[in-house]
């Protein structure tokens, strides 16, 4: 599996992921196999049902496949226990979810630094890069606020700030723009490409297609399977300057 | 280094989440509250009976064995006793004699006098006939004045020696040395007053509502018919080891006293502190079983109380717990973190308790009897809520903990 963690960050080989339902099951994902490379910027795209939120889970390693093989950067996590899988979400996956999903008692900085006290970082260096991520997504005068302060934009900035810390091998967005307003989430999308640039490997998982056109490839999903999957702009270089980024630790490597 | 790391942000996380929800976390706490004042209050009054017991009791030493009619402590029937002759004064001049060079024999007598100064009276003192060995028998001194010496005994010198209770209530801050007071209805003078022993046990004997009178005089003065006194003797063993020995030699030489048969059982008991520890303990046993009682109860309702709000804490943050685990908490950090919230909630009502409990104290410190708190008390009261916490946070963490992340996500 090293060969292909060379160029690819993440590599799935005919993954099948089956539910129980009462006596039947269901095969939600039924044999995917996908590869993105660093940098890559890719759109999944399906109707409801056609398995991409358990293509993110997985991706994300909130779960893992019944069978098939999941290789994220030379890394085989199909059949990792909970514990390696929680620090592979920590070090490696940077979650962007719809809902924000923010921590609603604690203050911004706080929910910023909450990734890093799970990957044991110490206080001081934890400040510093909670701080810094703030400032890349322009929060850094909302520091000591609660969620329930910021309007949706802004929750969704301090999200990403959330997913940035770390410094993730990819960002794994689901449907990051669905409970905003359509200029709002167009800055949001203009903070994703950005990141891009930046050299931000991003999943984007939507349903709307000019969302969608914010990425170089486009992975279409219908009953468990790839319907269809296409590159539409060669991906961009690698590492352009945007010195805001890079303060961040984004895209390096 | 990352074990200690999970403990120091789980408990700020336990903290915060205890703030946001002060109301609920403190009437929670309600059952370990009661539960931990229970556990106080009864480990204080067990070592304040001990105390009180020590101090009453110290007059009496444990190295020296009483012979006397009836023990101290009649468990068996009382009628056994009844028919025992009184052991008079000429018994005892013979058990002093056969004890000779062996031991410090000391006879007294007793009766209840009621006694007076110009217009103050107390009724019911007790009126103690010893001799000047009295005080090398007990630990108890005179605080003012002097004891009784051999030429008061020889004399039969109408003095005595008062406790310290008989001081207060007949002269107050008058200096009684030299004053003469009735006991009954003779006249002493008083040569000295007692230090204070710490009154009365639960009903038992106050050493400190006391008069000391020569025994030869009491024999003038209160003695009655001849040969009708009921002495008690005081035998000191030379060391606290010989004890046993002394105990055996005793009941022979009291035996040969009385000229029993082999085959007559003794007609005369000998009483010890030993025999009050058994009874005290006895009593302390009853003490401790109601408060152990009355604690398990109130701590088990409080862990329940906490196990509950823990399930709807941990239900109402199954949107939390999915998020901690998208960014990377192992079911280990989730499970420490409501662990230490549970802990945290006991260990706050346990501090509650704490601080009612030292309150209490210190109103019946003020009312009932001589109470303090101490550290070890305070340090088993601290260990105990947390206990109970850990305990009571079990099930809810594991819950927590088991979550599956991508449904927690969805919860609303």
């Amino acid at each position: 599996m090293k060969d292909a963690s060379a160029t690819n960050t993440l590599s799935l080989q005919n993954v099948v992921k089956t539910y129980a339902m009462g006596s039947a099951t269901v095969r939600a994902l039924d044999g995917v196999s996908l590869e993105i490379a660093r940098n890559e910027y890719v759109a999944v795209m399906g109707p409801s049902g056609s398995g991409k939120s358990t293509l993110m889970n997985i991706i994300g390693c909130l779960d893992v496949p019944t069978s098939g093989t999941y290789c994220l950067e030379g890394q085989m996590v199909a059949q990792m226990p909970e514990e390696r899988l929680a620090e592979i979400r920590n070090r490696r996956i940077g979650f962007v979810f719809q809902t924000f999903n923010l921590l609603p008692r604690a203050n911004i900085l706080h929910n910023v630094e909450l990734p890093l006290v799970y990957g044991g970082v110490p206080r001081t260096e934890r400040r510093a890069r909670a701080e810094t991520a703030l400032r890349t997504v322009g929060l850094s005068d909302r520091m000591t606020h609660r969620p329930n302060e910021l309007s949706g934009g802004q929750r969704q900035r301090v999200a990403i700030a959330r997913a940035l810390v770390t410094r993730p091998s990819i960002v794994l967005a689901d449907e990051p723009t669905g409970n905003l307003d359509s200029k709002t989430g167009e800055d949001i999308m203009s903070m994703l490409d950005d990141l891009h640039a930046g050299g931000q490997t991003i999943i984007l998982v939507t349903h709307e297609e000019h969302i969608a056109e914010h990425a170089h490839r486009l992975v279409r999903l219908r009953d468990g399977l790839i319907e269809s999957d296409e590159v539409r702009r060669a991906p961009a270089p690698r590492r352009v300057a945007v010195p805001v980024l890079e303060a961040a630790g984004v895209g390096a490597a | 280094m990352k074990l200690s790391l999970d403990l120091v942000e789980s408990l700020q996380i336990a903290i915060r989440a205890l703030r946001a929800n002060k109301a609920r976390g403190v009437l929670t706490t309600l059952g370990i509250i009661i539960g931990i004042v229970a556990v106080v209050l009864t480990m204080t009054a067990a070592n304040g009976l001990q105390n009180r017991f020590r101090e009453s009791f110290s007059a009496v030493g444990t190295d020296v064995i009483y012979v006397s009619r009836m023990p101290w402590v009649v468990m068996d029937d009382f009628f056994l006793f009844r028919n025992r002759p009184n052991l008079d004064l000429r018994e005892a001049r013979a058990l002093e004699e056969k004890l000779r060079g062996r031991a410090l024999v000391n006879p007294t007598v007793d009766t209840r006098q009621d006694v007076k100064y110009r217009s103050e009276d107390m009724e019911g003192v007790t009126v103690v006939g010893t001799t000047e060995k009295q005080n090398r028998i007990s630990s108890a001194q005179p605080q003012a004045g002097r004891f009784l010496l051999p030429f008061d005994v020889t004399y039969k010198k109408n003095v005595c020696v008062i406790g310290s209770d008989v001081k207060d209530g007949l002269f107050g801050s008058v200096d009684p040395i030299n004053k003469t007071m009735k006991i009954g209805r003779s006249d002493f003078r008083i040569i000295g007053v007692m230090e204070k022993q710490g009154g009365s046990f639960m009903g038992g004997p106050n050493f400190d509502r006391q008069v000391f009178v020569p025994i030869s005089t009491y024999v003038k003065a209160f003695g009655g018919q001849r040969g009708h006194e009921d002495v008690n003797v005081a035998v000191k063993a030379p060391s606290q080891e010989s004890m046993k020995d002394l105990e055996y030699e005793v009941i022979g030489e009291m035996r040969k006293v009385r000229k029993l048969r082999p085959s007559e059982t003794d007609n005369f008991s000998i009483n010890k502190l030993d025999t009050l520890v058994g009874t005290f303990n006895n009593v302390m046993g009853v003490v401790l079983l109601v408060g152990l009682i009355v604690t398990g109860i109130s701590l088990f309702v409080g862990a329940v109380g906490v196990m509950n709000i823990m399930f709807v804490s941990v239900t109402e943050r199954t949107r939390e717990i999915g998020v901690r685990k998208a960014i990377g908490a192992t079911q280990k950090s989730i499970l420490l973190q409501f662990l230490f919230e549970s802990s945290a909630i006991c260990l706050v009502g346990g501090l509650i308790g704490i601080v009612l409990a030292a309150l209490l104290t210190a109103v019946i410190n003020a009312t009932l009897m001589p109470a303090s708190i101490s550290i070890p008390i305070l340090i088993v009261a601290v260990v105990v809520s947390v206990l109970v916490g850990v305990l009571s946070g079990v099930a809810p963490a594991y819950r927590g903990a088991r979550l599956d992340p991508i449904e927690s996500l969805r919860y609303e």
